[in-house]
C-alpha cells in the first residue's frame, strides 16, 4: 500500500512539473476521453507511446514509476478476466454456463488492460507532478462556470486543499492509534477474518473523534483569522500559463487527430 | 483609553449547569503582557475566546481597541486580535507555510503584490524565512506555532493571544515561542498569554488568576507569587524559588516575604553566606 | 538510505526500578521504547525482556505475547479510549488476552480503583470524562493487562498543573505499592530528579549516558553541550556554588538543597 504512487507528489522540476496544474488537469481529463475513441493496435499503440513520452518528460525513474503502480495491478486484472470471460465474439476457445472465452473477448480483455493502464499512468503522472494545492486551485478555475449556476466553486476548492492538507496528519494518527490498540493486544494483520474486521472498531472510533476535534479547532482558528467565505477573498497563488502550455494544448491536438484518423 | 474593556462579562454555555465566566471585569493597557493563570476548566480560555468574538456574551460587553466586540464588529475586531492556539497541527490550514501565513491576508482581501511582501516578512520576523515552501507535516511543533505566530504578525493586529501555544511543544519550541513573545512585547504590541507554565506567567506585567469563571486576583507576578498557598489552592504551580523559600523557612531561616525571583534569590542567599 | 533510528544501543533497566529516559524530540526514545513492548523489532542485534529474547527473526505471533507484560501508555493515551462505558475500555486488553468477560470486568474495576476511578465513571461513556480522568481510564485501560513493566512516553503532557501532579504521584504510587517498573520519558527534568533512579540519554539513536539521576546532572557543562536542561534545584545549586557556596552530593529537591544550605548561612540564617 504504501507505494502505491497514485495521489503523491515528488517535487522536481521537469517540464511536466513546471506546466500550468489547469493544463495538466484539463489535459488529463481529456485524455481519459479520448482513451475511448482507441478501438485498435494502432491507436492504442500511439497513446501508449504518449504517455511513455510523458514519463519520460516528468523525469520520474521508470523502475520507480511501475513499482508505484504495481500495487493496482490485481484490480486491473480482476476487471480483464471479467472481461474476457463475459465478452464474446470470434472464435469460441473454451465455453462453460455463462462464461466463455473467445477471440474476441481475449482482444478486448487486452484493450481494456491497455485503457486502464494508460489512464492509471496518466493520473499518476498528473499528482506526480503537481502538488496537491496546485490541483485544488485548478479544479477550482476550471470549476468556475459553475458559479454561475451558484455552486459554491471557492468553498469547494478550500475545503478539498484542507483536506489534502490533512492526508499526512490523519495518517500518523492512524499510526499511533494502531500502535496504541496493538499495545492493548489488537491484531490488525493476522488472525481470523472476522477478528480483524472487529479490529477496525478500536482503530475507527478514536480516528472519527480526534477528526472531529480536529475540525472544530481548525474551524475556531479559521473564524479567528478573519474566513467568513470563499467569496471575498483574494488568492496569494496564482496559475501560471506558460509557452508550454500552450504546446502541450497542440500537441494533444495533433494527438486527438491522429487517433480519429488510426481508428477502425 | 484600554485597548481591551471587559465590562461585567457573563458566558454561559448550553449544555453546562453553571457559567464559564461569570461577571468579569478587566481592562488592559496599550502594551501591556497578561498572562492569565487558572486550572483546567477555571475560564482562561473562554475569555481568551470572547476577547475574539468567538464565543458569545451572555451579558457584559467588551470593547477592543475602542470596537465593540459584536455581531457588526466582529471582523474589525478580528483584524486587530491575532490568536495562536494550543495545537500546533490544527490550526495549519494552508498547504505549505507561505500559504498558511497568507491565509488570513487572504480573507482580508489584501492585494496579491501586498500579500507576498507581508508574508516575507513574516515568515522572516519569526525566523522562518527559508520555509516558505515546506509542507507542515515536515515542521516541527514548534516551526508550527512560528507560522502561526508569523500568520497573525502579517495582519498587522494590535493584540495576540497565546491560548496555551507552548503546552504542546518540546522545551526548545517552547522557548522560540516565549522568545517570539518576548520581541513582539518589546516593539510594543499588547499580550495575553493563556499557561500553566508559571515561568512563562512570570514575563507578565500583571498576572490575572481565573477560578470557577471569576477574576480572583489581578497583580504584578511578584504579588501573585508571594502568595504560595493561594497558587497551591487553586490548583496552581508555585515558581521554584518560592518553593526554596518555603523550604528554608521551614528549617528556621529568616526568610523575606516579598517574592524573590531566582535571581533575587541567589542574591539574598549571597548576603547572608557566612564567611568562614 | 536514512540513517538508522537506532543504533548500537545496549542498556540494562533493572527490575522494579524507576528509569526516565532523556533526550529531544527525535533522539530515537520513542523507538527505543518500541521495542521494549515488542511493537518494533531490531534490525539487528537482540533485547531481552523479562527473559523472552526478541532478535531481527523473531515472529510477530511471539511478540504478542511481550505486549500485556510491558504496558505501553502512549502520549495522549486518552486517544485510544473507543467503548460505550468506561468500564468497557477498561476490560478491553484483557478480553483480547484471553480472560472472560468476568475475569476482565474484574480486573477493569480492579485497576480502575487504583488508579482512582470512582464507581459512578465506570458506566458513564469516556467521552464525557474531564481531561484528566479520560487519561486515567486510557491507563487503567493498559494497567488492565496486569503488566509488569510500564512505559509512560511524556504522560503528563496537556495537563495542568495539579493533574501533574497528581498524575505523577499515580505513578509514584505504582511504582512503590504494585513494585511495578516503569520507564518514563519525559522533558521534565524536575520530574527525572523527583522520581527516577536511574536515566537514560539519548541523543542521534545513541545511548550518550546512563546514571543516577544524581551523576547524570552533576555534570552541567556536558548538559549545557547537549543542549539539555538541569533540574531546577541543580539550576540552583550551581548559580550558589558560582557565588561560593559548595555542595556535596548534588541536591536535587529544594529541601535536600535548604538542608545543605542552612549550615552555610550565617547563624543558620536565623538572626535579624
Amino acid at each position: 500500500m504504501t507505494k502505491l504512487l497514485l495521489g503523491r507528489y515528488v517535487p522536481g522540476n521537469s517540464v511536466l512539473h513546471r506546466m500550468d496544474a489547469r493544463a495538466k488537469l484539463a489535459l488529463s481529463f481529456a485524455f481519459i476521453a479520448i482513451i475511448f475513441l482507441a478501438n485498435n493496435w494502432a491507436t492504442y499503440l500511439i497513446l501508449s507511446a504518449f504517455t511513455l513520452g510523458c514519463v519520460f518528460l516528468s523525469r520520474v525513474s521508470v523502475r520507480f514509476f511501475i513499482a508505484g503502480v504495481r500495487p493496482l495491478i490485481w484490480l486491473i486484472l480482476l476487471t480483464v478476466t471479467l472481461q474476457i470471460f463475459f465478452a464474446r465474439g470470434g472464435t469460441v476457445y473454451w465455453h462453460w454456463g455463462i462464461f466463455s472465452l473467445t477471440a474476441g473477448g481475449i482482444i478486448n480483455g487486452i484493450f481494456v488492460f491497455c485503457r486502464f493502464m494508460l489512464i492509471i499512468c496518466m493520473s499518476t503522472l498528473l499528482t506526480l507532478t503537481t502538488p496537491p494545492l496546485a490541483i485544488a486551485d485548478a479544479m477550482e478555475s476550471l470549476m468556475a462556470p459553475l458559479k454561475l449556476l451558484k455552486v459554491p466553486v471557492a468553498e469547494i476548492a478550500l475545503m478539498l486543499s484542507i483536506a489534502l492538507r490533512f492526508v499526512p496528519t490523519l495518517m500518523d494518527e492512524t499510526q499511533k492509534i494502531m500502535n496504541a490498540q496493538r499495545a492493548r493486544g489488537v491484531s490488525f494483520s493476522t488472525g481470523k477474518i472476522r477478528n480483524r474486521i472487529k479490529a477496525i472498531i478500536p482503530l475507527l472510533v478514536p480516528l472519527f473523534v480526534s477528526s472531529f476535534e480536529r475540525a472544530e479547532d481548525l474551524a475556531t482558528a479559521m473564524e479567528a483569522r478573519g474566513y467568513r467565505d470563499g467569496a471575498h477573498r483574494t488568492k496569494y497563488r496564482v496559475q501560471q500559463w506558460h509557452l508550454v502550455d500552450t504546446i502541450a494544448v497542440v500537441v494533444f491536438v495533433f494527438l486527438t487527430g491522429a487517433l480519429v484518423w488510426l481508428r477502425a | 483609553m484600554p485597548v481591551i474593556d471587559v465590562r461585567d462579562v457573563t458566558v454561559q454555555y448550553r449544555d453546562e449547569d453553571r457559567p464559564a465566566l461569570q461577571h468579569v471585569s478587566l481592562q488592559v493597557t496599550r502594551g501591556e503582557w497578561i498572562a492569565l493563570i487558572g486550572h483546567n476548566g477555571s475560564g482562561k480560555s473562554t475569555l481568551a475566546r470572547a476577547l475574539d468574538g468567538l464565543v458569545p456574551l451572555t451579558a457584559g460587553a467588551i470593547h477592543v481597541a475602542g470596537i465593540p466586540v459584536d455581531e457588526e464588529h466582529i471582523w474589525d475586531v478580528r483584524r486587530r486580535v491575532g490568536m495562536v492556539f494550543q495545537n500546533p497541527d490544527n490550526q495549519f490550514v494552508g498547504a505549505d507555510v507561505a500559504g498558511d501565513v497568507a491565509f488570513s491576508l487572504e480573507n482580508q482581501e489584501v492585494p496579491r503584490e501586498e500579500m507576498h511582501q507581508r508574508v516575507a516578512a513574516a515568515l522572516k520576523a519569526v525566523g522562518m524565512a527559508g520555509y516558505a515552501n515546506h509542507a507542515p507535516s515536515r515542521l516541527s511543533g514548534g516551526q508550527k506555532q512560528r507560522v502561526a505566530i508569523a500568520g497573525v504578525l502579517a495582519l498587522r493586529p494590535e493584540i495576540v493571544i497565546f491560548d496555551e501555544a507552548t503546552s504542546m511543544l518540546d522545551p526548545a519550541g517552547r522557548d522560540d515561542v516565549v522568545t517570539l513573545m518576548r520581541t513582539l512585547h518589546e516593539q510594543g504590541l499588547t499580550i495575553i498569554t493563556i499557561t500553566h507554565d508559571i515561568d512563562e506567567a512570570g514575563l507578565a506585567d500583571r498576572v490575572i488568576m481565573l477560578d470557577n469563571g471569576r477574576v480572583v486576583t489581578a497583580a504584578p507576578p511578584a504579588t501573585v507569587f508571594a502568595q504560595e498557598d493561594t497558587l497551591v489552592a487553586r490548583g496552581l504551580d508555585v515558581p521554584y524559588s518560592a518553593r526554596l523559600k518555603q523550604a528554608l523557612a521551614a528549617r528556621g531561616v529568616r526568610v523575606p516575604k516579598e517574592y524573590l525571583t531566582n535571581e533575587g534569590m541567589v542574591n539574598w542567599l549571597s548576603q547572608l553566606k557566612s564567611t568562614i | 538510505m536514512a540513517a538508522p533510528a537506532l543504533q548500537d544501543v545496549s542498556l540494562r533497566i533493572e527490575d522494579g526500578s524507576y528509569t526516565a529516559i532523556i533526550g529531544h524530540t527525535g533522539s530515537g526514545k520513542s523507538t527505543l521504547l518500541q521495542h521494549f513492548n515488542g511493537l518494533l523489532k531490531p534490525t539487528s542485534g537482540q533485547l531481552t525482556v523479562n527473559g523472552v529474547t526478541i532478535t531481527p527473526a523473531t515472529k510477530n505471533k511471539e511478540l504478542s505475547d511481550l505486549r500485556h507484560q510491558v504496558g505501553f501508555v502512549f502520549q495522549f493515551p486518552e486517544a485510544q479510549l473507543f467503548e460505550e462505558t468506561v468500564l468497557k475500555d477498561i476490560a478491553f486488553a484483557p478480553r483480547n488476552f484471553g480472560k472472560s468477560a468476568a475475569e476482565a470486568e474484574q480486573i477493569a474495576r480492579k485497576v480502575a480503583a487504583m488508579v482512582g476511578l470512582s464507581e459512578t465513571t465506570l458506566t458513564q461513556s469516556p467521552f464525557d470524562l474531564s481531561g484528566g480522568q479520560m487519561r486515567r481510564a486510557a491507563i487503567a485501560g493498559i494497567l488492565a493487562m496486569e503488566p509488569h513493566t510500564l512505559i509512560l512516553d511524556e504522560p503528563t503532557a496537556g495537563l495542568d498543573p495539579q493533574g501533574r501532579r497528581s498524575m505523577m504521584n499515580l505513578f509514584a504510587r505504582l511504582h512503590r505499592e504494585y513494585l511495578l517498573t516503569i520507564i518514563l520519558v519525559t522533558h521534565q527534568m524536575d520530574d527525572v530528579a523527583d522520581y527516577a533512579d536511574h536515566v537514560v540519554v539519548m541523543e542521534h539513536g545513541q545511548v550518550l549516558q546512563t546514571g543516577t539521576p544524581r551523576q547524570v546532572f552533576a555534570d552541567a557543562k556536558w548538559l549545557r553541550e547537549h543542549h539539555l536542561r538541569l533540574p531546577q534545584t541543580a539550576a540552583m545549586a550551581e548559580q550558589l556554588a558560582a557565588r561560593g557556596f559548595s555542595f556535596d552530593p548534588l541536591p536535587l529537591t529544594e529541601h535536600e538543597l535548604a538542608d545543605q544550605l542552612v549550615p552555610q548561612l550565617q547563624g543558620g540564617g536565623r538572626h535579624d
